[in-house]
């Protein structure tokens, strides 16, 4: 196989160093989850118990989980392989939602 | 279409010569207690799950053998009512989580798929001691937990009577259940990624050998629902503890969401058990009957079938618990889906053996022991899953029965199958074959004494978990303990036999059983880094009508229907096509 000839290359022959995550995104990320975390926990006690405030709530987490993953567990530098395996856990969580809301959004309804 | 091939000698390279005795292997390189307990040998680590396990399976039994003995007498034989309940979880516990689980994947998966694919170790050597010593953490506290008074819920640890009532050991067991389950976590995801990324040039998806599929599919399973039974008996701890209402409805919880989510895991949890064994079917059948397997793409995907169906159908453990009647419409039609591959499985295992040139020794014993009580214990699940049927038979023993055929029948059955098969390359020694053969036999009438009856009072209506039955019942639960009794003799011989097989027993051949497969390319006991040259995979799994191995090389004379492995030395003929009619698969 030819020896790569770039500078860029040579320097990094195996594309280690892109890999490696800057200190400083990493930081920003952290700052920004528990910059969601503490308003995730303003708004409980600013809107009380309204319909609104659980769905909020979810879709925060749900922003969280998801910086979580993409930059904490290194999705994005991941190959097709490994988001496929992160695609497939939201799959399987589905599975599990929608199986569970077959049960509980049909329990009141009486047969016959 | 059946083709008939003459004997015009070897057509394949001849086979290989027996590997030099390798001075230093896996077993004797290094004797101290240390090079054991900080190995990241995956063939060591893989011993001990093995010696671990043995001793959960002996205390599991153990437990089986009060239940049975108190089940001798209506009123109750030998101990009181809550001392039952503790008896009967504890067997449940044992058993699931520290026995069935870790049995296959832990033991030959940690050892056998590296060499299966070609690969030196696992992809985490490391993460794989770790799994031990976590599996062995969890497993500690459930063992305080059983011996400081042992916990009364039932394996299934149902609330509110595990967070409010019970006055038993169920924080310390439910930690200690909670811990194992990262254990198994690690190894799902250490064998994903060493058949993912470590197969050996050659080794395509298409040529990786059953037991790996199964085992692949099984790590599926492992990795994605064994997170949430973790946090399921979290949150168990965290009512108990604390009192915030999650499932205790009279502070505000929802029983039937445990029971949801409990199950979610512990269906799938099932397949963790049985499709290893299944995997360990499909090698033992093929080798002893000298046939490709038939169906090699559809056994396969009925593994990965299995796991994916396998989490669709939770909700058949709750048709009686209140759950909606359109989701148990539902969950009882998903039910029957499962059994398209598990039938895949057995219609193709059962082409395998059709004119196949089948010996008798115990692997194979133990394999057949598998198919038939599988069938049994899969029919018997069709009742479960039907709704109408389900309610006549929930929580009796019937169930108990069904259960026990698909986990005991099958898995321990498939586990002593995979024993027996890779016990010489494991330790370098034959064990006795007439022994062998006897347990596996006393192991097959024992349990069809102990687990038929069962079938029959649980359709009359002896329910589950009672330690006091009607006079009537009475003979039908003598049949059983006695039943129990001859299968724990049975179990009790390969203690025996195998343990004097590595002292006495006559030393094994690399390819005692003249198997297609990478790991008996290996000496036995295989070197430390199993081959010493990666080898280039050539053809399938399964060449044994062509006689050839995963490398194309020759294979050594089968071992025949008088012939006794123990007295085999090695290479005793040349390889070549076998002078027989074979079928044509595929």
């Amino acid at each position: 196989m030819a020896e790569p000839n770039t500078a860029t290359a040579n320097d990094d022959p195996h594309g280690i160093r892109q890999d490696v995550d800057n200190p400083a995104t990493l930081i920003l990320v952290f700052v920004v989850l528990i910059g969601l975390a503490l308003a995730n926990i303003g708004i409980s006690g600013a809107m009380g118990p309204t319909k609104l405030t659980l769905p909020l709530q979810l879709a925060i987490a749900s922003v969280q989980a998801g910086l979580v993953a993409y930059y904490f567990m290194h999705l994005r530098q991941g190959d097709k392989v490994v988001i496929l395996t992160a695609l497939s856990s939201l799959f399987w969580m589905g599975i599990l939602f929608v199986l569970f809301l077959a049960d509980y959004l049909t329990r009141h309804m009486v047969v016959g | 279409m059946s083709i008939a091939i003459e004997p015009q000698g070897p057509i394949a390279a001849p086979p290989p010569p027996e590997p030099d005795p390798v001075p230093v292997n896996y077993l004797n390189n290094g004797y101290s207690i240390w090079s054991w307990l900080f190995t990241v040998d995956h063939k060591r680590i893989g011993i001990l799950y093995l010696v671990s396990i043995s001793v959960f399976f002996l205390a599991g039994g153990i437990a089986a053998g009060i239940v049975r003995l108190n089940l001798l007498q209506p009123d109750g034989a030998i101990v009181t009512e809550d001392a039952y309940n503790r008896a009967f979880t504890a067997h449940g516990v044992m058993m699931l989580f520290f026995f069935l689980i870790p049995a296959v994947p832990a033991v030959f998966g940690n050892f056998f798929i590296p060499m299966m694919i070609g690969a030196k170790d696992l992809a985490f050597p490391k993460l794989n001691l770790a799994s031990w010593y976590v599996f062995m953490l969890g497993a500690i506290l459930a063992i305080w937990s059983v011996l400081a008074g042992g916990i009364d819920t039932g394996w299934t640890l149902y609330p509110p009577y595990s967070t409010r009532a019970s006055q038993s050991h169920v924080i310390p067991g439910v930690v200690g259940v909670f811990i194992s389950g990262f254990s198994s976590i690690m190894t799902g995801l250490n064998i994903m990624v060493t058949i993912h990324k470590m197969r050996a040039p050659g080794m395509t998806w298409g040529r990786l050998p059953l037991f790996v599929w199964a085992l692949y599919a099984t790590s599926l399973i492992q990795l994605l629902a064994t997170p949430v039974v973790a946090i399921t008996l979290l949150l168990i701890v965290v009512e108990r503890m604390m009192g915030i209402g999650i499932f205790d409805p009279t502070i505000g919880g929802d029983p039937i969401l445990f029971q949801h989510m409990f199950w979610f895991y512990s269906h799938p949890a099932v397949y963790i058990m049985i499709l290893p064994g299944m995997g360990v079917i499909s090698e033992v059948l093929t080798c002893f009957s000298r046939k490709n397997i038939f169906g090699y793409h559809a056994v396969a995907w009925s593994s990965v079938g299995i796991a994916v169906v396998g989490f669709l159908l939770w909700a058949h453990h709750m048709f009686v618990a209140g759950i909606s009647f359109y989701a148990a419409l539902l969950f009882s039609l998903l039910s029957m889906l499962v059994a398209v591959p598990s039938a895949i499985k057995v219609f193709n295992w059962t082409a395998t053996l059709y004119r196949g040139s089948i010996t008798f020794h115990a692997p194979m014993l133990f394999a057949l022991g598998f198919v038939v009580l599988f069938i049994i214990g899969g029919l018997t699940g069709l009742f479960l899953a039907t709704l109408g049927t389900d309610i006549h038979l929930h929580d009796t023993y019937f169930v108990v029965a069904h259960f026990h055929f698909v986990m005991v029948g099958g898995m321990v059955m498939g586990y002593f199958a995979g024993l027996h098969y890779w016990w010489p390359k494991m330790t370098g020694r034959m064990y006795s074959d007439w022994w062998s053969r006897l347990a596996a036999i006393i192991i097959i009438v024992g349990f069809f004494l102990t687990f038929i009856p069962q079938f029959y009072i649980g359709y009359h209506g002896m329910p589950r978990r009672y330690p006091n039955y009607p006079h009537e019942f009475q003979i039908f639960n003598v049949m059983s303990t006695a039943g129990a009794s001859i299968l724990g003799i049975g179990y009790l011989m390969p203690v025996v036999y195998l343990t004097l097989s590595l002292f006495y027993g006559k030393k094994a051949s690399a390819n005692p059983w003249s198997a297609t497969g990478l790991e008996w390319q290996c000496p036995s006991p295989p070197s430390v880094h199993n081959f010493e040259k990666t080898p280039v995979v050539v053809c399938g799994p399964y060449e044994y009508a062509i006689g050839v191995d995963q490398m194309g090389r020759g294979l050594p004379e089968p071992p025949g229907v008088d012939d006794n492995p123990a007295r085999r030395s090695g290479i005793t003929g040349p390889a070549g096509p076998m002078n027989k009619e074979t079928e044509v698969v595929g």
